[in-house]
């Protein structure tokens, strides 16, 4: 029973961890929060589940064309719902733009896809009990994730643009950093990261229009647990979460792990503000 | 042109309210409105796309046939979406605005509850299949019918299968975390226990949870010896029965009729993990030991035929929308007149109505016209063209 | 320079604008509503009441919201508490005889004033969307708690809402209560929006530390909107339940709370009336749509991107049609140092002078100021140079309370002046101006200078939502001061213009007339003269003397060695964070040190 909590909590935690990144990487370069987070992983399972099983296509075709997909929706986002409210970010207007696309995008999968959930294929057919591939596949999804993250961004020239362009938008700008190529391809990839939440997670929250809004919430709170910007929190917090809210779902039941779940994400917050690991604020004066 | 009529809006509504005086005049020749409040988008929209498909054939059929004493039957449709607030908006649209002369729906529980006193407060002709037993109550609703079973009838049926049937001394009630999961495990574990039966469990489960195991084991380990599940999600269920197949556990589910929704089949990892489910059904939309369904039901299939998609729904939902548009076009062709009180009186005086879903009876004092012997349990993986098998101990 | 007398005519005021034209588009709106009966259709009744009741809740989250720029999205908790407190009450739930529904709404009111709090409070800590999620996460556990409390609240069931008793248990009786209650709220709203409270609330949104220097405590401003904004969605909840005859946890969903949220976003920031209006569109909206079925939310979503898109401002930003008016263009600001007289009246308490004794700030292991010295005396004008770098605008943050000293002590007039706590300054008549003006661009100069005055309104947040006497009394009287202050630095021509449509060098002088109101004893100047012509700054110089021989005691931070040389009786110069030499401006000015290290020779 505790074997089971754990695969299952862990699982979870791998997949609000990757929607934590997903948020993280489209706030580093843009400062904006937006709502298709949640949407992207929500695509991963949809569109994979449409490549695979309506399609026909194996598993190593479906899953880059997944992630294109949804890296082109990310691009799209940039384009329509973040590039043109970035001039007046204090009034908070990406959050109507970021929830207009979602509403969108949400709608539109209802009415194409269904409102019922929909099956998910098996991907490798390996494991079974609690070493079944749909507990570990998020797990193994999430750390080449953060790997590759790490590699990006302290490997590579692109990668430490976007450390650049993340910590001082108005410095990098004065470089000569091309700061809304960086901004797109941070959209593209933040769309990537997403669907691979969806895709990895796929056989456990299957093919589910509703799966949406549901991992816009739950991602969001490795964000705020984890610091902003911080992908190292947001795995710890993802995780944390993961296994908190299972265990919640079988101690304390249905109704009362969502209460015991967010009860305790608003006490964190107020004892650590700027969550676990985040930087205190900036000096205002 | 519903469109544009709407579109207008407040411009055109007082100029209807004046047209409105003459309207007795033609009323013998106008259309007969029929609302339909259907949940068509958003969650658990199966069913109200399953009644639709039979409200359209039903609606289609008598204006083929002339209409009903040369009045055209009108269907308006308004989606509620799943959602009590735009449910009351819809209701009092098709109230005051399109005028309609009888509601069919709600089809879900949480919007019903909401649309109820509304209607009533209006005299509004209704007929509604939401379970929950106090929608019912002709001395404060006496305009509402149900022309499906009571929760307490759904509840009756799997409660004597689990104890009668399958010999259930100890159950586990499982129901998901939302109004009508919590409600109805609630009501179906109190029922079990006035009959001494030991619930040795009652658990609201999240839908979205991703595990079944660890709930699962705790019924094993507490000795349930049958599952006892209240639920619409498809994805919870097909969960649950995964994960008892994973287990090796024989244990019978018996409960809700999503168990057999078809959208279950492509959730389970195999075919077999949907054996041993028994879910609510119904005598007419059932096949028997030979296969067959009742004359009166093969009828409507073959009439259907061609026109009406039953694979990807249940003949349950069709035939009960077909029954609602007659129970509606018949009530103005025995009395003639489209007055609610017309169409409420005939129903009051409904005996064994013959439906395609059921036989209905209605009087002034029961307005739940679902006969409960109908009420039966099938096996929930015998589905064919929307109907199945009964379960086994059912003749 | 104008003469004192051409400065004192009339004219040279502006006229004060009547309220009349800003009413008039409520008092349409109200109109045509109370005309609305005139459809015969009950299901306009329904629409209208449910765009009252929102509204009614949307007015007191405008403040939360559009005015304090809190991104309260989940606030349909509160509207769910009101709605069960108020249900639960007429049904007699929780023992005892029903309460009769009036009743049972002003309890839903006084539940919610309470909840608002609670569910508001983390905004105090917490930055923008970290709140939006909390206030989420409230919304999800007064649902589920409504869920499973089933003896209360009827669980899932749910449970009948109050009804209301004759003349208001008809749908258009029920409908007129609601306007009724709607324009209430919007009376009330306007009432607080533009008193001292309103300007506050926006001041902290858009300019903190100005707020802040300007007596504003932001923790105590928010609880207050928080009480009020909870209070009136309490009782649009009662309202709710009973317009929905019956309510199940299902009701109160995202989607509602996202209408109350979005309606003040594209109704605009910072107005009443655009939200009013968003809030009747937004439920309009898919009423019209509702034939479109399946596809309404889709176009409700694309809308909603195309308004974001083409009006980011909101539809208060289309209906500005007064800041769309251009500005003369050649205009000059005319200093009147004359009319100082009647703003800082000799009979105002006199300044006992400002002693800064051994302070030590470092930052890591920087020492910012390392054991510093100074006096500032009633009446003189006292220069802080030095390079960059060397404390000059640390040593006013630490006067002005945004940075606690390790070390060293504060006095003002002999008493100790405790660290820290910036909105405390103000009441001890200490204001100050900052090197980037710090102004509210969205709402006009004058409002900009009455927040000067916030400190010594006395009529609480009940006052101002009732406009009772004592505060149109408060309200006139800083409106006149605001404008005797703009008159001092011949900015009152530009009185009802937007801030952010002035010139950079006109926001310096709006400081310094926000400073002004608040008739202060001590004003601290950080580089008032950057950014100024030639002309203006010499006019600037008149003033700062002007303003000292009032009895007012200057600290001015400057680069501009003329202006200090010109106007100050005493000058300090700073170097890393320490006293280099101090003295009057012949004495500086002749200091080797200073000479050779900042003058240059």
């Amino acid at each position: 029973m505790l074997a089971s909590i754990l695969a299952s909590g862990l699982a979870m935690g791998a997949i609000y961890a990757l929607i934590g990144i997903t948020y993280n990487t489209m706030f580093a370069t843009s400062r904006v929060m937006s709502f298709t987070a949640g949407q992207l992983g929500m695509l991963g399972g949809v569109l994979g589940s449409l490549f695979m099983l309506r399609w026909g296509l194996p598993p190593v075709l479906a899953l880059p064309l997944t992630l294109a997909a949804a890296a082109l929706f990310g691009v799209v986002t940039e384009f329509v719902a973040v590039r043109p409210v970035l001039k007046s970010l204090e009034q908070h207007l990406y959050v109507l733009s970021t929830l207009a696309v979602a509403l969108l995008v949400q709608q539109v999968v209802a009415i194409e896809w269904s409102t019922e959930p929909q099956p998910f294929p098996r991907l490798l057919g390996i494991g079974s009990g609690v070493w079944d591939e749909k507990y570990w596949l998020p797990v193994a999804a999430c750390a080449a994730t953060v790997l590759g993250l790490e590699y990006l961004y302290r490997r590579t020239l692109v990668g430490r643009a976007f450390v650049a362009v993340a910590e001082d938008n108005y410095a990098a700008r004065a470089l000569g950093l091309p700061e809304r190529n960086l901004r797109i391809a941070s959209y593209a990839l933040a769309g990537a990261v997403g669907a691979l939440a969806g895709f990895a997670g796929g056989q456990l929250l299957l093919a589910f229009v509703a799966n949406g809004p549901l991992l816009n919430f739950y991602g969001f709170i490795p964000v705020a647990l984890g610091g902003l910007g911080n992908n190292r929190g947001a795995v710890i917090g993802g995780l944390a979460l993961g296994l908190f809210q299972q265990a919640a779902n079988f101690l304390a039941g249905g109704i009362f792990a969502s209460v015991a779940v967010f009860s305790l994400f608003i006490v964190v917050l107020l004892a650590a503000p700027q969550g676990l690991f985040g930087a205190p604020a900036a000096r205002r004066v | 042109m519903q469109i544009t009529r709407r579109g207008l809006g407040l411009g055109v509504a007082g100029g209807a309210a004046a047209l409105g005086l003459a309207r007795p005049a033609i009323a013998q020749n106008e259309p007969i409105r029929f609302g339909w409040l259907a949940s068509m988008t958003g969650p658990s929209s199966a069913p109200a796309i399953g009644f639709d498909r039979g409200v359209r054939f039903a609606a289609e059929a008598i204006n083929a046939a002339g209409g009903v004493k040369g009045r055209r039957f009108e269907v308006i449709t308004r989606d509620s979406q799943g959602e009590p607030t735009k449910a009351v908006n819809a209701t009092q649209e098709l109230i005051s605005q399109s005028r309609v002369h009888a509601i069919w729906g709600p089809t879900n529980s949480g919007e019903s509850l909401a649309v109820t006193a509304i209607m009533a407060r209006a005299k509004m002709p209704n007929i509604h299949p939401c379970v929950v037993d106090s929608l019912i109550d002709p001395n404060r609703y006496p305009n509402a019918f149900r022309v499906a079973p009571s929760n307490g009838q759904w509840d009756d049926a799997v409660r004597r299968y689990a104890t009668d049937v399958l010999k259930a001394r100890k159950v586990a009630v499982f129901g998901d975390n939302t109004g009508y999961g919590v409600t109805a495990a609630k009501a179906s574990s109190d029922a079990f226990k006035r009959e001494n039966v030991e619930v040795v469990q009652l658990s609201n489960i999240d839908a979205t949870q991703p595990d079944m195991t660890p709930d699962m084991l705790r019924a094993r380990n507490a000795g349930a010896q049958a599952i006892v599940v209240w639920t619409v999600s498809t994805g919870m269920l097909a969960r649950m029965l995964n994960t008892r197949a994973q287990m090796g556990w024989d244990v019978p589910f018996v409960g809700h009729p999503a168990l057999s929704a078809g959208d279950i089949g492509g959730l389970l990892e195999k075919p077999e993990n949907w054996r041993n489910v028994f879910c609510v059904g119904y005598r007419s939309c059932s096949y028997d030991s030979t296969g067959k369904l009742p004359a009166r039901s093969q009828e409507l299939v073959d009439r259907l035929q061609g026109k009406v998609n039953l694979n990807d729904s249940l003949l349950w939902w069709v035939a009960c929308g077909v029954d609602a548009v007659n129970l509606v076009a018949k009530a103005v062709e025995a009395t003639g007149s489209t007055a609610s009180e017309a169409i409420i009186g005939h129903w009051n005086s409904l005996r064994k109505f013959p439906g395609y879903y059921g036989e209905y009876s209605f009087t002034p004092t029961q307005h739940n016209g679902y006969p409960g012997e109908d009420v039966v349990m099938s096996a929930a993986n015998t589905g064919r063209n929307g109907a199945f098998a009964l379960a086994p101990g059912y003749g | 320079m104008p003469t004192v007398a051409e400065a004192l005519t009339p004219a040279a005021a502006p006229a004060r604008p009547s309220v009349l034209p800003s009413l008039l588009p409520f008092l349409g709106i109200l109109g045509l509503a109370a005309l609305l009966p005139l459809s015969g259709n009950e299901y306009w009744a329904m629409i209208g009441t449910r765009a009252a009741i929102y509204w009614v809740l949307v007015s007191g989250l405008n403040l939360v919201v559009g005015y304090a720029g809190q991104l309260a999205i989940g606030w349909v908790a509160l509207l769910a508490l009101g709605a069960y407190t108020a249900s639960v009450l007429a049904a007699g739930n929780l023992g005892g005889a029903p309460w009769p529904a009036f009743l049972a709404t002003a309890a839903a009111g006084l539940v919610g004033a309470a909840a608002g709090v609670v569910v508001g409070s983390p905004a105090l800590r917490l930055r923008t969307f970290y709140f939006a999620m909390t206030t989420l996460g409230f919304a999800t556990i007064v649902t589920q708690v409504a869920l499973a409390w089933q003896d209360v609240t009827g669980g899932g069931i749910g449970l009948p809402g109050p009804a209301f008793p004759a003349p208001f248990d008809t749908a258009w009786g029920f409908y007129y209560l609601c306007l009724g209650l709607a324009a209430l709220c919007t009376w009330m709203a306007g009432n607080a929006a533009r008193s001292r409270f309103g300007r506050a609330l926006v001041a902290v949104r858009d300019a903190e530390v100005a707020a802040e220097a300007n007596g504003i405590s932001k923790p105590r401003l928010l609880v207050t909107v928080f009480v009020f904004a909870g209070a009136t969605a309490g009782v649009a909840g009662s309202l709710f339940a009973g317009l929905q005859t019956y309510i199940t946890p299902e009701a109160f969903s995202f989607d509602l709370s996202l209408l109350f949220f979005i309606s003040i976003l594209i109704g605009g920031r910072g107005s009443i009336l655009g939200p009013l209006l968003g809030t009747v569109i937004l439920t309009l909206l898919p009423e019209i749509a509702a034939p479109l079925a399946a596809w309404s939310t889709a176009l409700y979503a694309a809308l909603l991107l195309l308004i974001v898109l083409a009006i980011p401002g909101g539809i208060a930003a289309l209906l500005d049609f007064r800041n769309r008016r251009p500005l003369e263009s050649n205009r000059a600001i005319a200093t009147r140092p004359a009319l100082l007289g009647a703003l800082l009246p000799e009979e105002r308490r006199r300044g006992e002078g400002l002693a800064l004794r051994g302070i030590v700030l470092a930052f890591g292991g920087v020492r910012a100021i390392d054991g510093l010295d100074i006096d500032v005396h009633p009446g003189e004008v006292h220069g802080l140079i030095g390079p960059n770098g060397s404390g000059k605008t640390t040593t006013l943050n630490v006067i002005s309370g945004y940075y606690r000293p390790q070390q060293g002590t504060l006095a003002l007039g002999g008493a100790p002046l405790p660290a820290g706590a910036p909105t405390l300054r103000a009441a001890h008549g200490i204001a100050r101006t900052f090197q980037t003006p710090r102004v509210v661009g969205e709402e006009s100069v004058l409002d900009n200078v009455m927040l000067g005055g916030t400190v010594e309104g006395r009529a609480g947040f009940a006052e101002a939502l009732l406009a009772l006497p004592r505060q149109r009394r408060e309200e006139r009287a800083m409106r006149e001061r605001a404008l005797a202050a703009l008159r001092v630095v011949g900015l009152e021509s530009l009185a009802e213009a937007r801030a952010d449509r002035l010139q950079h060098s006109e926001l310096r002088f709006v400081e310094i007339a926000r400073a002004l109101a608040l008739r202060p004893a001590f004003l601290l100047l950080d580089e008032p003269a950057a950014g100024l012509s030639t002309e203006e700054i010499r006019r600037l110089g008149a003033l700062i003397r002007a303003i000292a021989r009032q009895g007012t005691a200057v600290l001015l931070v400057e680069h501009h060695a003329d202006l200090i040389f010109d106007i100050c009786d005493r000058v300090t110069v700073l170097n890393l964070g320490r006293v280099l030499a101090a003295g009057t401006p012949a004495e500086i000015r002749s200091h080797k040190e200073v000479v050779s290290a900042y003058l240059g020779g």
